[in-house]
């Protein structure tokens, strides 16, 4: 594959690693800091379907830009958010991390590379937990020598069940 | 005093003026006889032509406890089958939707044609003497209506003192329209999908909700930012709606009217809120495309809807703000799904439709800003009403202050009472009578 003149320099290790610490960061709610990994034409996507192969004009959990993903955060930190008082509290464990061939789409804004790994996210709330298992892909582009997402995509093995209320990103 | 009995008198009993017995929502005998009786005998959404839309296509789901098919026959013609093979009762399909020229057992290989006629059983020299295959035909709805692509079915026969399917639909027929006609092509499809949810709380509350304009300004204050804005909400719409600040905000509300227009049906009308001046480049070609279909006036009364949102009771609500059909699921006396199909405008600019369906993603997916608080008010509800402390729950706002609405035989009020919520609570106490 060829590597573009913007990613020399950051191979599987970096990726690996950034993709560990977006994860983190959900963890630790710290959703601000998270937004900022986005680039400005950035986005985040969950899709409804099973292999969907594009967000608009068809249902997805969440497709948020970065607009709509500041208003998530903002209701996140809203004092009247019935569904997060109290609080859930999450894990992540990502693995099996590879550098993907670039796949573009025409509603894709361009990115430097792809990485694909399994992700779950435990998540407790009250007594209850739950679990979330899935694929997700980052298309990650290099701004100013740092990684920055240009999209998220999150897989979830049951995205087309009937889900409880999800606050939280995965 | 309500006990356990189930009676028609203990459950008149269980519904008082202004008030209704926890039991309602709590007790697994009082579910059971809903499904056996409310939904076993009421018109009932089933799902919209445009799901199927050619020969041999299907969705599958539940009439209550009954799982069917809705299916497009050979002919042309639209189906509901029971999904239970006539041989030894296995499901005959598995899967939400699909295509199938022929409905094949997979247990022993008995085969239906798409109307349900049982065309073919292997082995046939194994039949009893006497045995015909036309006496083993799927069982079918029965009775079946449609309006403008929506089907609708009833597992009881007529008679009975229950509603044709004229009588049943006739008082939402407008509220469809509202919904139907702001297509340029006159027709609408459920074909982008669907937004699946559940609660843990009883089917009645989201049936109760989805007329509730009392509960939006404080269930929904989280969607609202520092500058008292909702997100943006649709096309060509300048800003978001202001759902909780504000004077207009206020007097806004108290103006929506809900409707009560018998059989439990119920909706609540648009307000200045709602509309506004839209203005952005598809809406505009979208508001060409309208004009060129029904000339400009038509077009003019069109977007300016009266509805903002309806329930068919039991199953079914249609809301015209941010357009999709809701369909209410009962699983159990205290678990409901829920399916959100984001309604697609034929005829309009595709803009205009992706625009609505991102928009659902944001009101009313499991991971909505809107439908997320509902869920979890909806299992506080149920968790509150598993205590002994009181056994009555409280629909009295509004009582008796209601007038005459606009067509004959309707009542209104402002929808922030509980006008319609008694309004279904009567025609489920009609339902749950014995035969």
């Amino acid at each position: 594959m060829d590597v573009p003149a913007a990613t020399r320099g950051i191979g599987r290790e970096a990726c690996e690693r950034f993709v560990i610490d977006e994860a983190r960061l959900l963890d630790d709610r710290r959703l601000r800091d998270w937004l900022a990994l986005f680039t400005d034409d950035g986005a985040y996507w969950v899709p409804a379907e099973p292999n969907q192969p594009t967000p608009h004009g068809r249902v997805s959990l969440f497709y948020d830009d970065r607009e709509l993903m500041g208003n998530r955060i903002e209701r996140l930190e809203h004092p009247l958010i019935h569904v997060q008082t109290p609080p859930s509290r999450t894990v992540h464990l990502v693995g099996s991390i590879t550098l993907e061939p670039m796949r573009t789409e025409p509603w894709l804004p361009a990115a430097d590379l792809l990485v694909q790994s399994s992700v779950m996210m435990a998540e407790c709330r009250l007594d209850a937990q739950r679990l979330f298992a899935a694929r997700q892909w980052h298309w990650l582009r290099v701004v100013d020598g740092r990684l920055r997402i240009v999209l998220k995509r999150v897989d979830l093995v049951d995205c087309d069940a009937a889900f409880e209320a999800i606050a939280l990103p995965i | 005093m309500p006990d356990g009995s189930t009676d028609t008198r203990s459950l008149a009993a269980l519904v008082q003026p202004g008030r209704v017995h926890r039991r309602v929502y709590t007790d697994p005998e009082i579910f059971e006889l809903e499904m056996a009786r409310l939904f076993g005998r009421s018109w009932l959404y089933v799902g919209h032509a445009s799901q199927v839309p050619s020969p041999g296509d299907f969705i599958t789901t539940e009439l209550g406890r009954q799982p069917v098919i809705l299916i497009r026959h050979q002919d042309g013609t639209i189906r509901v089958l029971l999904n239970r093979c006539t041989h030894r009762g296995v499901k005959l399909l598995a899967e939400r939707s699909g295509n199938r020229p022929r409905l094949v057992c997979l247990y022993h290989g008995w085969t239906y044609d798409t109307d349900g006629a049982l065309a073919r059983v292997p082995i046939d020299e194994g039949c009893a003497p006497g045995f015909r295959t036309c006496d083993f035909n799927l069982a079918t709805a029965a009775r079946t209506g449609t309006y403008r692509g929506f089907v609708f079915a009833s597992l009881a026969p007529e008679g009975g003192g229950l509603p044709t399917f004229d009588e049943w639909i006739a008082p939402m027929r407008r509220n469809i329209d509202d919904i139907v006609d702001r297509a340029p092509a006159g027709e609408i499809a459920l074909d982008v999908g669907v937004h699946r949810y559940r609660f843990r709380g009883n089917w009645k509350m989201q049936v109760e909700n989805v007329i509730d304009s009392y509960h939006v300004p404080f269930s929904h204050a989280s969607t609202v930012n520092r500058k008292g804005v909702q997100f943006s909400r649709r096309e060509g719409d300048a800003e978001g709606a202001k759902v909780v600040d504000g004077q207009r905000t206020a007097a806004s509300w108290k103006r929506r009217r809900g409707h009560d227009v018998g059989h439990g049906h119920g909706w609540t009308s648009n307000t200045e809120l709602d509309e506004g001046s839209r203005s952005s480049p598809a809406w505009n070609e979208y508001r060409q495309a309208l004009d060129a279909a029904v000339g400009r006036e038509r077009a003019e009364q069109i977007l300016t809807p009266r509805m903002h949102n309806s329930m068919l009771y039991p199953n079914a609500s249609f809301m015209g703000l941010n357009m999709h059909i809701r369909v209410i699921r009962p699983l159990a006396v205290d678990l409901t799904e829920v399916n959100v199909y984001p309604i697609r405008l034929v005829g309009a600019p595709e803009a205009i439709n992706v625009r609505n369906t991102r928009l659902l993603n944001v009101t009313h997916a499991a991971a909505s800003f809107v439908q997320s608080d509902d869920i979890e008010a909806f299992a506080r509800q149920q968790a509150g009403l598993a205590s002994r402390q009181g056994d009555w729950v409280d629909i009295s706002r509004g009582l008796d202050a209601d007038e005459p609405g606009d067509e004959p035989g309707t009542r209104c009020a402002p929808s922030t009472g509980e006008l319609l919520v008694r309004a279904q609570f009567r025609a489920w106490l009609d339902l749950m009578r014995e035969a």
